[in-house]
């Protein structure tokens, strides 16, 4: 069976590269992208069962993100993790369809555990 | 001019006039101790954070690291200012330390890595992460100057930039990059290399900096000196040690011209057939290495040699140093068979064995620069080279380098005529382990039996650990604890750190998860539990365990080796440890977390020895209870101005309280109250204790030729008449503070204690002093308390009949259990000098206390 494809947009590398390392060592594969616009090129190519994405980048942000990918995918699951946590910010991504949403610095282990859910795997 | 004298010896006493006029008054001290605390408090919960989220745990970026240390620096300034307040100013290098660690932590959250375009650097200015910048052979003892301030010669290097500049000026990149080409290295490209770089021309840029450097260098240390000049290849001395690959050339003298000739030496080395067939060894790409070359100001060695601070293929707890005559490299190049000292590691070192060489040649420098072999003068072959003090700081030197860069170090040093030591190289020495981490044949997963502990005490840091339990007893053990070990002990201490990096985990009776050991466990990422209750009964001496501390802070000791979970826990943290972006932006914490001011004290607790904001705190709160303890001794001038209370007690201990706030619960202008009425909860737990049913034994002990002094043991009754209380006991209080000055006829004593909720926030202090006796009967007596003290996990530092016992960061509950004990004990002792007729009496009496027989 195919492995689960997650892709992970945020601008800072250290976020990318450590989404990376931890979740390929669960099994998944993984790519990750600083700039959502080859970001949502590659979606064009090909699926994603997760997309992980930064809420607020430079040019496209993750609310674009989101309606991109449901667009595309409408079953693809979308989580969503900023450094700019508020209230209003959640409630739009939540409106939005996001699965789940987190503040930055978020916990690889419940990062995993939303991901499992996401995928309805145990 | 008399009155000059008698003023400056009033004012070096405390007691000038103008000092007592504008001194503030306690409460004042004691709020502006409290606000002292309350910053320390949150910059150590931002630091425990910190900790936490750049663990390796979390997905993290840059925002949360700007806020976080924006956030602990604003703590940090505030802290500092209300110390400054409560201190008077009188710290004023602490705000030069702050900046400049500051300073260094700035740097590496917004600039760029410093010294990067630097053509030469200096040592001072060099910090550990600029390993490609200087190479690892120089990064490493920039750490050992900066932050172990250690001796190191003064030393600048010539940096890899400067390397790829002189390189490509003289068109050799394309040669150079050409060399593997994935057909293997040719050796005539290599002569070629090598000879065009010996006789190439420097480019000006980098003379100029040469020049300057040294110029620079002259006014630091006179024109009489010369050069070691060195490699320090990007990653000499990390992972490969490639010791004796590269040229080394000595004794330069201090002209731009022969520096010169000494650069391009040294840099050809790179291309020898030699080097090029250890880096191809180490799947080096040929050409791709690049080389820094340090230029360090020659020692005028007596002696030198190499320390192994881990004594290869023997016990982990001995190290070895090799010594000869004049230069070492006659040792590291075998040209000499030199002295050799082996030194069991321990907080006095001891010397176990010793050979001395014959050392028949050494190597001297000349006095117009290089070296010559001599044969060495029949006053000084075959003796030997090092004398007992030497061996001992050598020795301790060893220690301090593994235990920073947490491995066995491979040192080379030299000593001076004036019996200076000086390391001029540390690099990891690649050695097998052997250690108590392997005990048992390993258990499988299913085969685990009951747990010997489960969900007990407190989480510190997560993983698991497996190893044989070293129960510890005493701090002075620590030294015996062997490599791999469970450390297993009654009470939490930073001073584990000299051996954290090599223990399996750490379990402890008593203990908090703020504590300064626990943030050292962190940083060592040492599984640790606190707060077991027993874990020193539970488990036994030389067991073999497995512990576990998990994600969600279950906690779990099993017995055996269960090694499925070990691999388990390892696996994500070693992955994760391989993002570069990761461990730099972690390595900001060496800036912050490691604590190295732990023992207040040695001489060497002060401003200039912090090296992390860590410091910086323990620093302050140290001191800050130092102000307390001396501005509270003033007590009974305090009466004069404060209500006073006496303390009706079952026992005549003759104690006034000066409550400054919540320290007592009696009524608004009564002079007595009585225990219950104590709201302190530190001076309640002592008093309890004092009060204990037969500690305070009410006749005089007869003292034989010493009679006449025995009325002095026992208190009088008190006069209560408020111009009357010279000589009496004072306590000041508030709900969670205490100092209490105790006079019981020769013997003073004090105790300053805060015991809160917030364990953090505890401390005791503890010092005794004097008696009725001859010296010797007062020190068994010393020895006594000394004895029963580390017991309850204190710090004591005795001298003569003075004992000074410290404690902090423990929990109240744990806080008060010792308090009660020494208030027990202070009743206890009050006259036990006198019956302490010989050294077995203090074994007895320890145990008697202890078992809580207190019959004399």
């Amino acid at each position: 069976m195919d492995r689960y494809r997650i892709m992970v947009i945020d601008d800072e590398k250290i976020v990318g590269d450590m989404a990376k390392i931890s979740l390929e060592q669960d099994g998944y594969e993984v790519e990750t992208f600083l700039n959502p616009a080859p970001a949502l090129s590659r979606l064009q190519e090909t699926k994603f069962d997760v997309v992980v994405t930064d809420y607020k980048m430079k040019g496209i942000d993750g609310m674009e993100v989101l309606k991109t990918v449901k667009t595309l995918y409408p079953d693809t699951k979308v989580i969503m993790i900023t450094a700019f946590a508020n209230l209003d910010t959640a409630i739009e991504a939540l409106r939005g369809d996001v699965h789940d949403f987190f503040p930055k610095p978020v916990r690889i282990k419940e990062l995993k555990a939303s991901i499992r859910r996401a995928l309805g795997i145990q | 001019m008399n009155k000059g004298l008698v003023g400056r010896l009033r004012t070096a006493l405390g007691l000038s006039e103008s000092r007592k006029r504008h001194a503030p008054s306690f409460e004042l001290l004691f709020r502006r101790f409290r606000d002292v605390l309350e910053s320390n408090n949150r910059a150590i919960e931002v630091i425990t954070d910190m900790g936490e989220k750049l663990g390796g745990d979390y997905l993290f970026d840059i925002v949360y690291v700007e806020n976080a240390y924006a956030q602990l620096s604003d703590e940090l300034t505030h802290s500092m200012q209300r110390f400054n307040l409560l201190t008077e100013n009188r710290y004023p290098v602490l705000h030069s330390v702050y900046d400049r660690i500051d300073t260094q932590i700035r740097e590496m959250i917004y600039g760029s890595p410093p010294g990067q375009d630097r053509m030469v650097v200096f040592l001072s200015d060099t910090t550990r992460d600029m390993v490609h910048t200087v190479g690892g052979k120089f990064a490493s003892l920039a750490e050992v100057k900066n932050s172990l301030s250690l001796r190191v010669p003064e030393a600048f290097v010539i940096t890899t930039r400067a390397f790829d500049t002189f390189i490509s000026s003289q068109n050799l990149t394309l040669l150079v990059e050409s060399l593997d080409n994935g057909t293997g290295v040719k050796e005539p490209v290599l002569d070629e290399v090598r000879d065009l770089i010996v006789h190439a021309t420097i480019p000006q840029e980098l003379e100029e900096a040469l020049h300057s450097a040294l110029e620079n260098l002259k006014t630091k240390c006179g024109e009489h000196c010369f050069l070691a000049v060195r490699s320090s290849a990007e990653d000499e001395d990390g992972e490969s040690s490639f010791a004796g690959q590269f040229e080394t050339v000595l004794n330069v003298p201090l002209e731009l011209r022969a520096l010169e000739d000494a650069y391009r030496k040294v840099v050809a080395s790179l291309f020898s057939h030699q080097s090029v067939n250890y880096q191809k060894q180490l799947g080096y790409r040929i050409g791709k290495l690049k080389m820094a070359v340090g230029c360090m100001v020659m020692v005028d060695a007596l002696a030198s040699g190499v320390i192994y601070s881990t004594s290869p293929n023997e016990d982990t707890d001995t190290l070895l140093i090799n010594a000869t005559w004049g230069l070492g490299k006659a040792i590291v190049e075998g040209q000499t068979d030199g002295d050799f000292y082996k030194v069991k590691k321990g907080v006095l070192p001891e010397l176990v064995e010793v050979k001395k060489g014959k050392k028949e040649r050494m190597i001297v420098t000349l006095a117009e620069g290089g070296t010559d072999t001599i044969r060495t003068p029949e006053t000084m072959a075959g003796k030997s080279c090092l004398a007992g003090e030497n061996v001992q700081e050598l020795s301790r030197i060893g220690m301090i380098l593994e235990g920073h860069f947490e491995r066995p170090q491979d040192i080379e040093w030299a000593i001076d005529r004036d019996e200076r030591i000086y390391v001029v190289q540390s690099r990891p020495l690649m050695i097998e382990q052997k250690d108590w981490s392997e005990p048992t044949t390993p258990v499988s997963l299913k085969d685990i039996g009951p747990p010997l502990m489960s969900h007990k005490g407190i989480a510190v840091q997560k993983g698991v650990g497996v190893g044989r339990v070293f129960i510890l007893r005493h701090a002075d053990e620590i030294g015996n604890v062997p490599r791999g070990a469970v450390l297993v002990s009654r009470y939490d201490s930073s001073s584990f750190v000299r051996i954290m990096p090599y223990l399996a985990a750490i379990v402890t009776d008593v203990g908090t998860p703020t504590s300064h050991m626990a943030s050292l466990c962190r940083e060592f990422r040492i599984p640790t539990i606190v707060n077991t209750g027993k874990a020193t009964e539970i488990l036994s001496h030389g067991q073999a365990v497995t512990v576990t501390v998990g994600d969600e802070g279950d906690t779990v000791v099993y017995e055996g080796a269960v090694r499925g979970l070990e691999n388990r826990a390892d696996r994500h943290s070693e992955r994760i440890e391989q993002v570069y972006e990761f461990r730099k932006k972690r390595y900001i914490l060496r800036y912050i977390v490691p604590l190295n001011l732990i023992d207040p004290s040695i001489d060497q607790f002060l401003p200039e020895r912090c090296k992390t904001l860590h410091d910086v705190l323990r620093f302050i709160h140290e001191k800050s209870v130092m102000e307390l303890v001396d501005k509270a001794r003033y007590g009974n001038a305090m009466i004069k101005e404060h209500a006073a209370v006496k303390l009706e007690l079952p026992v005549p201990a003759g104690i006034i309280v000066i409550d400054i706030g919540g320290g007592l619960n009696s009524t608004a202008g009564s002079e007595h109250a009585s225990f219950e009425q104590i709201a302190s909860l530190p001076l309640r737990a002592v008093i309890k204790g004092m009060i204990h049913p037969g500690v305070w034994h009410a006749d005089a002990v007869s003292m034989k030729v010493n009679d006449f002094l025995s009325s002095m043991i026992r208190v009088p009754e008190i006069a209560f008449q408020r111009n009357d209380y010279v000589g009496y006991n004072v306590a000041v209080a508030s709900a969670e503070y205490t100092n209490l000055n105790l006079k019981f006829g020769y013997h003073f004593t004090v105790i300053d204690c805060y015991c809160s909720e917030t364990a953090r926030n505890n401390h005791l202090y503890f010092r005794f002093m004097g008696g009725a006796t001859d010296i010797t009967k007062r020190s068994r007596r010393v020895q006594l308390i000394a004895e029963i003290l580390k017991g309850y996990g204190l710090t004591i530092e005795t001298k003569g009949d003075l004992i000074i016992g410290r404690i902090g960061n423990m929990r109240r509950d744990a806080m008060e259990a010792i308090l009660e004990q020494m208030g027990r004990l202070l009743a206890y002792t009050r006259q036990l000098d006198a019956v302490m007729h010989d050294d077995f009496a203090v074994e007895r009496y320890v145990r008697n206390f202890l078992k809580g027989n207190y019959e004399l």
